[in-house]
């Protein structure tokens, strides 16, 4: 799986959750400027779980400031995941 | 004891619903873990079942979409094809005061806690048919007691216990115990959400019985609510809390 496809399921997954437009993401963006509270950010984390089953460490996100690092942070777990299964 | 029987405990990964399952394990039982998030957790979990010479099996299911619980009950039927034991764990919720609430946090908070016990116990049942069965539910003070931020789960734990009535009426003529046990403070992650608050982490701190309740705590009585010792209780919510509700100010 690519970065630009798993950019693609993080970038519609949280404009969905936090009801804003897409063009409202962009790697600088941080979880603050979408609004995006506690339910949503759970919420978000659930679906991406979900759809790649892959585990998110809560503590693991403590380093994370924007859509970038989120990203990122999915990218290399996906990663982990596909290392594992191979 | 419970040997030969087979528990379902939701949002049994960590916490409370880890304390139990594994006592329901120490008690004989096979044990199913439903979770969320926290798969290694989960695994870690059943992993120290398995170590007690039961088995574990461990479900990821949101137990809030009612589609998620069907294939979860479809996947028990399929594996284990019959259900003795239902503990109504998993819990989630939105902490602000009413006054700051939104329907989406009601919404997650009453689906989670609420709704998902009349769904697991609606599906938990036709697994009971025929050779009866506990149903137990884990409230929290916050039922009745007004707790800073706690609106949607206290009214979430309300109906929870209040089903748990209901449903002890309607299932005893099938052999099934249904209960709810109330607990205050207990230690574990979940109170992280008080950390800021001092005054309310001092209160929980001591109880008249000399410490906060732990999730062993817990875990031993819903044991005993799995036994036939305990027969001939019926649609109670019993509140374990070292003292705190009737003496809050005496600790």
């Amino acid at each position: 799986m690519t970065i630009e496809i798993i950019e693609d399921v993080v970038r519609n997954t949280v404009t969905r959750i936090t009801r804003k437009d897409i063009s409202q993401f962009t790697r600088t963006t941080t979880f603050k400027d979408l609004e995006a509270d506690s339910l949503d950010i759970v919420q978000i984390l659930v679906a991406l779980e979900d759809h790649f089953d892959i585990e998110v460490v809560d503590e693991e996100l403590e380093s994370i400031t924007n859509m970038g690092d989120f990203i990122d942070y999915i990218n290399r777990k996906v990663a982990e995941k596909t290392a594992r299964s191979a | 004891m419970l040997e030969e029987k087979v528990a379902l405990v939701t949002g049994g990964s960590r916490g409370i619903g880890r304390a139990i399952a594994l006592e329901l394990a120490n008690e004989g039982a096979d044990v199913i873990i439903n979770y969320l998030r926290h798969r290694t957790a989960a695994q870690n979990t059943a992993e120290e079942i398995r170590q007690k010479g039961r088995q574990a099996h461990i479900i990821r299911a949101n137990v809030g979409e009612p589609d998620k619980i069907e294939s979860m009950f479809a996947e028990i039927a399929d594996k284990f094809g019959h259900l003795d034991i239902l503990v109504n764990n998993a819990a989630s919720g939105v902490a602000r005061k009413a006054m700051d609430l939104d329907e989406r946090g009601w919404a997650w908070t009453m689906d989670i806690n609420a709704r998902a016990f009349l769904l697991c116990a609606q599906r938990a049942v036709r697994l009971m048919e025929g050779r009866g069965g506990k149903i137990v539910a884990i409230s929290s003070l916050g039922s009745r007691l007004v707790m800073p931020v706690y609106t949607a789960v206290g009214v979430s734990k309300a109906a929870l216990e209040a089903l748990t009535r209901y449903l002890a009426i309607e299932l005893a003529p099938y052999g099934i115990a249904v209960n709810a046990i109330a607990a205050a403070a207990v230690q574990t992650e979940a109170l992280n959400v008080y950390k800021f608050n001092e005054k309310l982490s001092k209160t929980w701190q001591t109880t008249s019985a000399g410490r906060m309740v732990q999730p062993e705590d817990i875990a031993k009585l819903v044991a005993f609510l799995c036994r036939d010792e305990s027969f001939m209780i019926r649609g109670q919510t019993i509140i374990i809390d070292g003292g705190f509700s009737i003496a809050p100010l005496i600790t």
